[in-house]
This record gives C-alpha cells, sequence and structure tokens, in this order.
C-alpha cells in the first residue's frame, strides 16, 4: 500500500511547521536584556537546570513543529492507497458500470423492507461519487440482461430517473452475462478510472454460467474476457435477505382416462430451499376459481408433492396456478399452467409386415401373425382408439416400405410396431420427423433385426446397443423404476404396477443417459425414455406386446399406458405451452390463418409480436418477462393459452460468499463491500484509499496536549 | 507636622523624592521617633537631665526615694546620655548595588538608611563615621560627633555612585585592621560576594570586640525573581550575560537565595552579628529599631 496526498495542492501548508522555528528565531532576537544586580546564582544553575530548560525549550519547538505539519498534512488528506493497484487520483474522470440484479429474488422481504429497495439506495449511493464528465452505465442481472443505460452519458436526473423506474421483474438471473456485458462498455470508455458495480443478492443460482462463456461482450469487442475486465476495479455490494424459502417448483398436469369425463391429475411440486421444515397449504384455481386445497410438510431442503383432481370441459383451453401461502419470496410462491383442449392425434403405426389395411383403420379380423396370434401393430392400434371411434387417437398403420412416402409433419408420433428394419428413405423420414421435433415409440419382438438396429436405428434413436434377447419361461413381473415418474402417475402401487404383467422374452439393452421407466428384475430395463440426437422424443419398449412375449395385450395397463406414452410422445410436436421469465413462450397455432395473433399479457398488456414458426405452425413471443397466463388471439378468438413461471432456480435464495465472488470473477479485481458498511467511504477506501487526516488531527492534539504539558508554567508568579 | 505626616517619610519611595540628603535623614528620623512612645534623646546614662512621674512598667531601681521621701510621690530620675559610642556605617556601593527595577536602587536605599542613621547616631551624641567601598575603600569618614560631622557625612553620601566590582572581606579585614577603639560596624551591603570572605571579614570585627549590625540590602526582585519572560541577564559588575527562562528555573533560584541568606544569617548568629535583611521596599524603621536595640543592649 503506498501513501499518497488527495490535496496536493495544500502540501505547501507543511511550510508552517517552520513558523515556531522562525518565531523562536525572531523571538531570541528580540528577548530582553536585564541588566541584573549579579548572576552568580543563575550560574550556578546553569549546568543541572538551565541546560534542562534549554532541552525542554527545544523539545517544544520540535512538538510545536509538528503540531503544525500534522494539521498541515491532515488539511493535504493523507492517504493510504486503496486495495487496487494503480489507483488513481480522485481528479480522474470515472467511467462506472453498474450491474444492479433487478431478478424476482430481489423482491423478497427482509427487515429493511424490499431487498430492490436497498439496492437501489446503493446505487444511489454509488452514483454520489460520480460528478460532471464521468460516464455511467446501468444494467440489469435479471435474465436476459437489460441495457438500461448504455450511451454512457452521465446525468445524475436521468440516472434516478431510470433507477426509480426500474422494479424488480420475474425473471431469472443471470450475473455473468450482465457482468460480461458491463465490462464491455468499460472496455470501450476512455477514461482511467473504470469501475464495476454489482450490486445484488448474489444468488448463487444467479452465477451458474462462466464470465467469458457466454459473454456476448467479448464477442462483441473481440477481446478476451481477462482483457476487457482488464484495468477495471470491481466493486460487489451484496444486499443481503434471508434465505428461508418454499416455492411451488412444478405444476404436472395430467389426463386421466376412464371415470370421469375430462378428468385430470394435477401434482404439484413444493420444495423448501430454507434450513428449517414448512408446513404450508396449498391451493389448486382452475380457471380463476379455488377448486382444491391441501396441506404438506417439507423438510429442509426437501420436495414434497401435492395431488389434485379436477374436471374441465376438454374441448376449451383452461389455465390455473397451484399456490402456496406466503412467505419471503412472493414471486414462486404460484406457479401457472394450461389444460388444452384436448384433439385427435394421428399415430403412424408402422408394421414389419402382415397384411394392412390400405391404410386407413385396424379392421377387427386383421392383424394376424404368423402364428395366428395378432401382431404387435395390431395392440397398438386398437389400444390406441379401443371404440374405433378416434375421438383421442387415431392411428394409422402402414407397412414399413411406405413410410417414405407418407406426408411429413402429419403424424406427431411414430411407432415403429416390431419392425426388422427401414429402408434408407425410411430412415431419412424418421430422421426428419424426428427432428423435426416429432415422437417415436419403438417396440422390440420377434422381427428386431438387432444387428441392423445397433448399426442404424438405434444411433437415431438414443445410441447404445441391443446386446441379446433374454427369454423366461416362468415370466419376469413388470416393475416401475420410479414409482414418480410421469408416465407412470396413477399406475403404480407402492412399489408395483396396479396390474401385475409378466414378460416371457425381452431384448437386453443398454442404452447410457436414456431416462428408465420400467424393468424386469434380475434383467434389466425394459422400457426407457430418450432423446434422440436429432430433436423430437422417444420411447423403447425392449419386450414386445404380442402373448408370445409378454402379457401386456392382456393386462389394463395397455390403454392407459399406450395414451400416455403416445400423449407424451405427442407434446414436442404441438410445441410446449409454458415456459420460464428470459425463455421463449410458444403454442400451438396454424400458420394456414389469415389472421395476426396478438397475445395479451398477464398484466392486461398487450404483445403484437408474434412470432410463427415450425412446419407443423406455432406461434411465439420471444423471451417472456413476467409470469403468469399469456393469451394468443386472433381476430378476437382465443386460439391458445400459455403459461410462464419463475425458473426454479431463482427460489433458491443462497447466496455465494466472498470468497466465491472473487473466484467466480477471477481473473478480475474485485472488492466485496458488505452491507451495513459505510459504502461511499469503503468505495472512497478502495479508489483512493484510506483517509487518514483523522488519525492526523489526532496526533496533533496528542502533541498539542503533549505540549500544554511541556510547556506548563512549572512556578506561578507570586503576586 | 503631624505623627502620619512624618511616618510616610519611612517609606522608601516617599524618601526617595526629596530633595537633599539631610532632609531626607532628619524626616526619616523624625518619622521613626514620633512613633516611639519614648524618647531616644534621654536614656539612663550619667548626667542627670530631669524627673518625670512614675509610670506602671518603668524599673523601680529608677526611682528617685529622695523625692518620694519629699514628695510622697514617685519620680523617676532621667539622665543626659554619654556621647562614648563610636558608629562606623560601612556602605556598599559596588555596582551590584546600582541595581533597582522598579523603585530605588539598593545604593540609594543604603545611602537614606545610612544617613538616617548617621543623623540618628549624632542627635543621640554619639560619634558617626562613614565609609564607602566597593573592591576596596572608597571613602572614609573618621568617626566625629561635632556638628559639622553631619553636614560631612550627608553631602559625601549625596556623592556616592554606584561602581566597580565586590570585595567586601578585603575591605572589612582592612578597616578591622584601622580601627583601635571599640565601636559599633553597620554594614549595609548586598553582600553579593563570596560569603567565604564576607563572613571571615564580620568575624574579624567581632574578634577585635566590636559591635556589628549587618543591613543586609536586597531588591525585592532580587529576592523574589518574579521575572516572567524569557530574558537575557547582564552582570552589573562583570558584563557576563545569561539568557534563561525565569518562569522555569525560579523555584531554583530561590532556593539558591534561600541558602545563601540563611547561612548568612546563621554564621552571623554564631557570631553574635546582628543581621538585618531589608528589601528596598522595607520601610525604615525596621532598620532604625535594629540599631536601636543594638544601642540599648551596648548601654
Amino acid at each position: 500500500m503506498g501513501f499518497m496526498f488527495l490535496n496536493t495542492a495544500f502540501l505547501f501548508t507543511a511550510f508552517a511547521a517552520l513558523l515556531p522555528l522562525i518565531i523562536h528565531m525572531i523571538s531570541r532576537r528580540r528577548v530582553d536584556s536585564i541588566d541584573f544586580s549579579s548572576i552568580r546564582f543563575l550560574k550556578q544553575l546553569e549546568r543541572k537546570k538551565i541546560r534542562r530548560v534549554r532541552i525542554r525549550q527545544i523539545l517544544l519547538l520540535i512538538i510545536r513543529s509538528l503540531i503544525l505539519l500534522f494539521v498541515a498534512l491532515a488539511i493535504a488528506r493523507p492517504t493510504l492507497q486503496g486495495v487496487f493497484e494503480g489507483g488513481v487520483s480522485s481528479h480522474a474522470r470515472t467511467s462506472v458500470a453498474i450491474v444492479i440484479d433487478d431478478s424476482a429474488s430481489m423482491s423478497r422481504r427482509s427487515d429493511g423492507g424490499i431487498l430492490y429497495a436497498e439496492a437501489v439506495a446503493r446505487v444511489s449511493a454509488i452514483t454520489r461519487l460520480l460528478s460532471s464528465g464521468d460516464e455511467a452505465f446501468l444494467l440489469t442481472a435479471s435474465s436476459p440482461t437489460e441495457v438500461v443505460i448504455g450511451d454512457g452519458t452521465f446525468s445524475p436526473d436521468v440516472l434516478h430517473a431510470e433507477l426509480s423506474a426500474l422494479e424488480p421483474t420475474d425473471a431469472g438471473t443471470d450475473y455473468p452475462r450482465a457482468v460480461s456485458a458491463a465490462l464491455a462498455y468499460l472496455a470501450e470508455s476512455r477514461n482511467l478510472n473504470r469501475e464495476l458495480y454489482v450490486v445484488g443478492d448474489m444468488q448463487r443460482t444467479g452465477w451458474e454460467s462462466e464470465i467469458g462463456a457466454s459473454v456476448e461482450a467479448s464477442a462483441e469487442t473481440g477481446l478476451p474476457v481477462e482483457a476487457v475486465g482488464e484495468g477495471v476495479r470491481g466493486y460487489v455490494i451484496p444486499v443481503v435477505g434471508p434465505t428461508g424459502n418454499c416455492a411451488v417448483t412444478a405444476v404436472r398436469v395430467e389426463r386421466r382416462y376412464g371415470g370421469t369425463p375430462g378428468m385430470y391429475a394435477v401434482v404439484a411440486e413444493a420444495r423448501n430451499f430454507g434450513a428449517r421444515p414448512c408446513d404450508i397449504p396449498v391451493r389448486l384455481f382452475v380457471d380463476g376459481i379455488q377448486v382444491g386445497q391441501t396441506g404438506v410438510a417439507i423438510d429442509a431442503g426437501a420436495t414434497a408433492s401435492a395431488a389434485f383432481s379436477t374436471a374441465v370441459d376438454v374441448s376449451e383451453w383452461h389455465s390455473g396456478w397451484v399456490e402456496i401461502a406466503t412467505d419471503v419470496l412472493d414471486a414462486d410462491n404460484r406457479r401457472y399452467f394450461v389444460i388444452r383442449p384436448e384433439e385427435r392425434i394421428e399415430v403412424l403405426v408402422v408394421r414389419g409386415d402382415g397384411v394392412p389395411d390400405g391404410g386407413g383403420h385396424v379392421g377387427a379380423s386383421e392383424g394376424g401373425g404368423h402364428d395366428g396370434a395378432p401382431d404387435d401393430w395390431y395392440y397398438i392400434a386398437r389400444a390406441l382408439d379401443p371404440t374405433r371411434g378416434g375421438e383421442r387417437f387415431h392411428p394409422v398403420v402402414l407397412m414399413v416400405g411406405a413410410l417414405a412416402h407418407q406426408e411429413e409433419g402429419r403424424f406427431p408420433v411414430v411407432v415403429l410396431a416390431d419392425i426388422d428394419r427401414l429402408d434408407d428413405a425410411g430412415e431419412r423420414w424418421i430422421e426428419r420427423h424426428l427432428s423435426d421435433g416429432g415422437g417415436v415409440l419403438a417396440v422390440l419382438g420377434d422381427g428386431t433385426d438387432i444387428r441392423y438396429w445397433n448399426a442404424e436405428l438405434l444411433p437415431l434413436l438414443a445410441g447404445g446397443s441391443i446386446v441379446a434377447p433374454v427369454e423366461r419361461r416362468g415370466g419376469v413381473r413388470l416393475a416401475p423404476v420410479s414409482a414418480g415418474h410421469p408416465l407412470l402417475a396413477g399406475f403404480v402401487f407402492g412399489d408395483r404396477l396396479i396390474d401385475d404383467v409378466a414378460v416371457r422374452k425381452a431384448f437386453r439393452v443398454v442404452i447410457g443417459g436414456a431416462d428408465e421407466i420400467m424393468e424386469l428384475p434380475g434383467v434389466g430395463p425394459a422400457m426407457v425414455a430418450t432423446t434422440p440426437p436429432v430433436g423430437g422424443a422417444a420411447a423403447l419398449l425392449y419386450t414386445g406386446i404380442d402373448p408370445a412375449w409378454s402379457d401386456i395385450s392382456r393386462s389394463g395397463l395397455l390403454v392407459p399406458l399406450l395414451h400416455r406414452i403416445t400423449g407424451r410422445l405427442a407434446e414436442p410436436s404441438v410445441r410446449q405451452l409454458d415456459s420460464e421469465v428470459g425463455g421463449d413462450l410458444t403454442v400451438p397455432y396454424d400458420p394456414s390463418h389469415s389472421g395476426t395473433p396478438i397475445v395479451f399479457l398477464p398484466d392486461g398488456g398487450e404483445e403484437s409480436a408474434v412470432r410463427i414458426s415450425g412446419p407443423r405452425g406455432g406461434a411465439a413471443i420471444r423471451r417472456v418477462r413476467q409470469t403468469g397466463i399469456y393469451e394468443f388471439t386472433e381476430n378476437g378468438e382465443l386460439r391458445a393459452l400459455g403459461a410462464v413461471n419463475l425458473p426454479e432456480q431463482e427460489s433458491n435464495l443462497g447466496a455465494v460468499d466472498e470468497a466465491g465472488l472473487a473466484e467466480l470473477l477471477d481473473p478480475l479485481e474485485i472488492r466485496v463491500i458488505e452491507s451495513g458498511a459505510g459504502l461511499e467511504e469503503e468505495i472512497l477506501v478502495a479508489r483512493h484509499g484510506r483517509e487518514l487526516w483523522r488519525a492526523f488531527v489526532y496526533v496533533a492534539l496528542m502533541l498539542l496536549a503533549a505540549e500544554m504539558y511541556v510547556a506548563r508554567p512549572r512556578f506561578a508568579p507570586e503576586r | 507636622m503631624s505623627e502620619n505626616s512624618y511616618r510616610r517619610f519611612l517609606d522608601p519611595a516617599v524618601v526617595s523624592k526629596l530633595a537633599t540628603m539631610e532632609l531626607r535623614a532628619r524626616l526619616v528620623v523624625e518619622g521613626f521617633v514620633t512613633g516611639l512612645h519614648r524618647s531616644p534623646y534621654k536614656g539612663f546614662s550619667v548626667e542627670f537631665a530631669e524627673h518625670r512621674q512614675y509610670m506602671p512598667g518603668d524599673p523601680l531601681k529608677h526611682i528617685d526615694w529622695k523625692v518620694f521621701g519629699k514628695t510622697d510621690r514617685f519620680y523617676i530620675k532621667e539622665y543626659e546620655e554619654e556621647t562614648n559610642l563610636r558608629g562606623y556605617i560601612l556602605l556598599d556601593a559596588s555596582a551590584s548595588m546600582g541595581y533597582g527595577e522598579d523603585r530605588i536602587t539598593k545604593l540609594e536605599y543604603g545611602s537614606y538608611l545610612a544617613a538616617a542613621l548617621t543623623y540618628l547616631m549624632l542627635k543621640q551624641q554619639d560619634s558617626a563615621g562613614l565609609l564607602v567601598f566597593d573592591k576596596s575603600i572608597r571613602e572614609f569618614v573618621p568617626p566625629r560627633s561635632n556638628p559639622r560631622q553631619l553636614h560631612l557625612l550627608l553631602s559625601e553620601l549625596d556623592r556616592t555612585e554606584a561602581s566597580s566590582t565586590t570585595g567586601i572581606g578585603e575591605v572589612l579585614h582592612e578597616l578591622a585592621k584601622r580601627m583601635k577603639r571599640r565601636g559599633l560596624v553597620i554594614l549595609i551591603s548586598d553582600l553579593l560576594d563570596d560569603p567565604d570572605k564576607v563572613i571571615p571579614g564580620l568575624k574579624h570585627f567581632r574578634h577585635m570586640k566590636h559591635e556589628v549590625i549587618v543591613f543586609h540590602v536586597l531588591d525585592p526582585r532580587e529576592a523574589e525573581f518574579t521575572f516572567e519572560t524569557d530574558a537575557t541577564f547582564r552582570d552589573m559588575e562583570t558584563g557576563e550575560t545569561m539568557t534563561t527562562e525565569p518562569l522555569a528555573i525560579r523555584r531554583d533560584y530561590l532556593e539558591a537565595v534561600g541558602e545563601w541568606t540563611a547561612r548568612l544569617r546563621r554564621e552571623c548568629a554564631e557570631s553574635r552579628i546582628d543581621y538585618v535583611q531589608v528589601l528596598t521596599s522595607t520601610p525604615y524603621d525596621r532598620a532604625l529599631f535594629s540599631y536601636l536595640e543594638k544601642r540599648k543592649r551596648l548601654g
């Protein structure tokens, strides 16, 4: 640490320290001369006393000089240089880039009010240190980063107006991106004094990406982030709030088949991010009306589910939300969902051989295999449309060779029912289908050509390989891997399926990273869900449906399970109906419609910039910024609903500590200024060093006391 | 002139404003005498002067029993005193005696005191002589009791000025050798000389059977050292200088002066020498009382 003076212009006052010496010299010349009768006694005292007096005079001279010196130096504002190397003079112009966290977590309540208000106060304090000629940039740390002031013009009025207009958003946090953008602005600054301020709750989940990895800034400047941050002094100013928080992190809406028409199961997951258990009520609202309530007790760090059932008119769009009791952060206490009208889904069932029905529906007498029993495709087609009314699914069965001639985009789901292989055109068709977001259900069986599948089809669907067929004469009971898996919700009782299904033959398949749904104990996985490399979704059943392989066809599980799987696989093709703040919200939309879609935002506002995309249609708005239900209308007619929720990670209010921040922001040199510290003084200390004028004044006062002690009259004149 | 009017002439400051030495001497003595209950002019010597009525407190041995037998009243016999005392007034006129800050110098004080003593002694029919000295005897007027002696001595005192260094010891020894007849030696000096020389000189007089009174004259500033600001002190005799801070050394100075005067007092007492320290602000009656006490003891 170096030593410097901030008011060097006042250093000349240090010459005042010579005053006592000058006065001493002058007064020495002017000392009274007294004719005295005899100095014999004075001479007697000379040795011991007068010499001491002279020493005292010199001591006083030194003390008085030091008093004036210290006072003069105090005026010149002596300063220990700050923590940053190469700190520049306070006269240098300054460029500051301020990143303020306006994410949802900043709306939490603390003892001092809303956390965001505290952050704004701190930003205001920072701006008070700026003066005319300085540059200021203001960016938000919410995702995506918003550049509030990017032209660098510093005007207190403009800055304060922009600050007061800002409010905490429903968005998640992305500190790295905001910091990178801020560094890019500072990199373009010509001022010597460049400072980055990050003000926020330093939420751990907000630092998940790495600085420089997603750095638009470095991309814009063409410089590596290390170079962008070079010479920049970073100040991290955490605003601290409570971290105990419970949130609704997910809502799953599942159609229930059988029983009451239009019955849906709504399963909400609530998570306790705090350190204490919470016992909270959970309420379900559909179309704005509360239709259910329950309660959950959640241990610290645990997740609990709350299940509801509700019946709706399946021909219409519905929206709703699940909410829990108010806590420190309201933004994540409610999670929205949408129930879309049920539409008939055309399912293409591709069979290996046998007699198709000419591209139409499966006839009652068809479907026989080599052994006279129906093949897999038959059971599948029947299960998908048991009443042959095509209300929910409309299966279309065709031979494998005809696949390449089918219209692309017509079928959201393709079922490969025990086929041996595809021709090249068929493979390309499936690839395009997947890349377009389509779903594929592959059922293995007698016809499966292991070598072909391992070489061609499995890489397309999931990777991995089929090892060998396995046979168990007595059969192995099919078992769920995870009772909570969405595909099995409602089909599991304890650790067993609601209906026993014996499997006699199956393939042992090894697929890395697959989502295992069911298994054959002692054999291996029996059914997995995968995400194909080219896109879309896929599910693989390692056993056949026909009775030679398993009892699936005879169980009551076939229809609901197949509907569940097919419905799930169809979802990507109709695009997601829910999204998180900061992402894109896409709903199904027929591009052939002539009208212009308009989105009504949750707060009653309007959004006209709707992007139409996708071969099967879809309307999207980009980077949604608030939670709630979005209404897509066309010519005044509701076309779709979309739900936007808070990113789950925003509910985790744990913060990064000082060491962690230093590591995250490395190689940027930072100083963390904790809440409660005198912010302006701390910044000044860090920027220019620690001012020592008070210490100098104290020393001067102590010297003054010493002077008064030394100079005190030894002998009061006797009057 | 009223008694109070005379008494004010005991103040050295007032006396210094009078025109002539004779006037000073006369007024001092008159002022002193008017304050006494008994006349100093009438004592109990040889020659009868008059009778006066007995007053309670008078010694019974002085009652004239013959008169009592005749008149049945008590009368006391009073006599004219004899002129049998030779008084030597030794006045120090060294340069240090010229010091006097605010009022009068020590030499002026000493001169007026000497004049008053001379006047008083001659009025009592004693012989009075004067010796003015510094490092040596500067003037010497042998003791006489004739009427011209007063004028002579007062003139001499009027002319005396402070100069030169001090040599009290040598002067005292020299004078002691000269004085053949016993007498009363009155030394008026600031004694600013080596005590080891001054005291033997005084003792020399005692050895020669003389009675000695020492009037140690000091200026109040010498005694109390009430200087406040830093100053350069110049020795009036040697011309040496010393710059110092009076407030800082005052205590030590006073200690040194106290030790010096205590030694003088002690040594004088041991030799039965009357030591009287007077400041130049001290009224003259104190010194005159001391003289009269001594004179009384001498009978």
